[in-house]
């Protein structure tokens, strides 16, 4: 397994005090975070300060999490990318694994999980 | 209600449970990043740690079971989304019965999930077939006293599958159960969806019990 301090995560949820919160909890256990609330910031700090993996949240407004996906498919480093989504996102669900997503997590997580699922991705790099 | 008026109710409660999806997120994650911070707290610097402990377990517990409601809610509400699908009648029963246990709790009566031990799946309109097996159970619950249990069973003979909602017990009076039938708005409910799915039901007086009859091929 990855050591969970050499991996930086960035999460992207426009519900902002949840990747606050979800941040602030991988933080305890080591792991570096970066949050974003929307798509522009979110391609902006892959862009200056590249994470490790991408939690990213499929329901959001503007370009949504499937836009911002494919802008992050463009880009020349392979960022491997976590899809976080709720229960009435199946058919994006399968279209974001169809994009290239390595992984998905059902909102609200397991920690434990989104950890495990986290470790696999930075792996993968 | 007609198609556009059950789709805009589905619409509008898929929305909302998305939306309460997240506060229950929200809420999972603040009470676990409060008890991440309590486990690296030690007990002389905090003396009341473990009752605090305890609470954040309760509102976790909590917090699940309104994970476990929402989520359902929200498969509900897309029953509305197509009026023609594949449908488990396994399946349907059990998310009916987790809907609905409430109402026969209410009068401490069981609503008894009896699967069938193979998939049976049927071509039909998911809401409608829901709402049929809702009136026959409701016909039964406002007919029986305090007690006993509602057993729902589903079965294929050929390609016609039936659906056997059955009362017993103390709560289940047999001479009570059927009296009223021409009158009662549930079954003239249930006459009604039936025909739109090109199904019948009948009443079997003697085991307690209202079978939906439909086609597995619609």
């Amino acid at each position: 397994m990855y050591e969970l301090e050499n991996i930086r995560v960035l999460i992207v949820d426009d519900e902002e005090e949840l990747a606050a919160t979800i941040a602030e909890r991988l933080e305890i256990r080591g792991i570096q975070t970066q949050t974003a609330s929307d798509g522009d910031s979110a391609l902006s700090l892959i862009k200056t300060h590249p994470p490790d993996v991408v939690v990213l949240d499929l329901m959001m407004p503007g370009i949504g999490g499937l836009g911002i996906l494919k802008q992050i498919n463009l880009l020349e480093k392979k960022i491997p990318v976590i899809l976080l989504t709720g229960y009435a996102s199946k058919e994006r669900n399968i279209e974001g694994m169809n994009l290239g997503a390595v992984d998905y997590v059902l909102k609200p997580c397991q920690l434990d999980d989104l950890i495990s699922k986290i470790q696999e991705a930075a792996k993968s790099k | 209600m007609n198609e556009k008026e059950i789709k805009f109710i589905g619409k509008i409660t898929a929305g909302v449970t998305h939306e309460v999806n997240n506060v229950l997120a929200s809420i999972r994650e603040i009470s676990g990043l409060m008890t991440d911070i309590l486990s690296i707290t030690d007990e002389e610097s905090f003396s009341r740690k473990e009752k605090f402990q305890i609470s954040l377990q309760k509102i976790q517990n909590q917090v699940q079971r309104g994970i476990k409601l929402t989520c359902q809610l929200n498969k509900f509400s897309h029953l509305s989304d197509t009026n023609k699908s594949d449908v488990d009648l396994n399946e349907i029963i059990e998310h009916l019965i987790f809907l609905t246990e409430r109402f026969a709790r209410i009068k401490n009566i069981t609503l008894q999930n009896r699967p069938s031990t193979q998939s049976i799946t049927i071509t039909s309109d998911p809401f409608l077939l829901q709402m049929s097996l809702f009136n026959g159970i409701s016909y039964l619950l406002n007919r029986m006293d305090n007690g006993g249990e509602i057993s729902i069973s589903p079965g294929k003979k050929g390609s016609e599958c039936s659906v056997s909602i059955s009362c017993m017990g103390e709560g289940a009076d047999k001479s009570k159960l059927f009296k009223d039938i021409a009158s009662s708005e549930e079954l003239l409910s249930l006459r009604s969806i039936m025909q739109s799915l090109n199904g019948t039901y009948e009443l079997d007086e003697l085991n307690a019990a209202i079978i939906i009859k439909i086609s597995s091929k619609n």
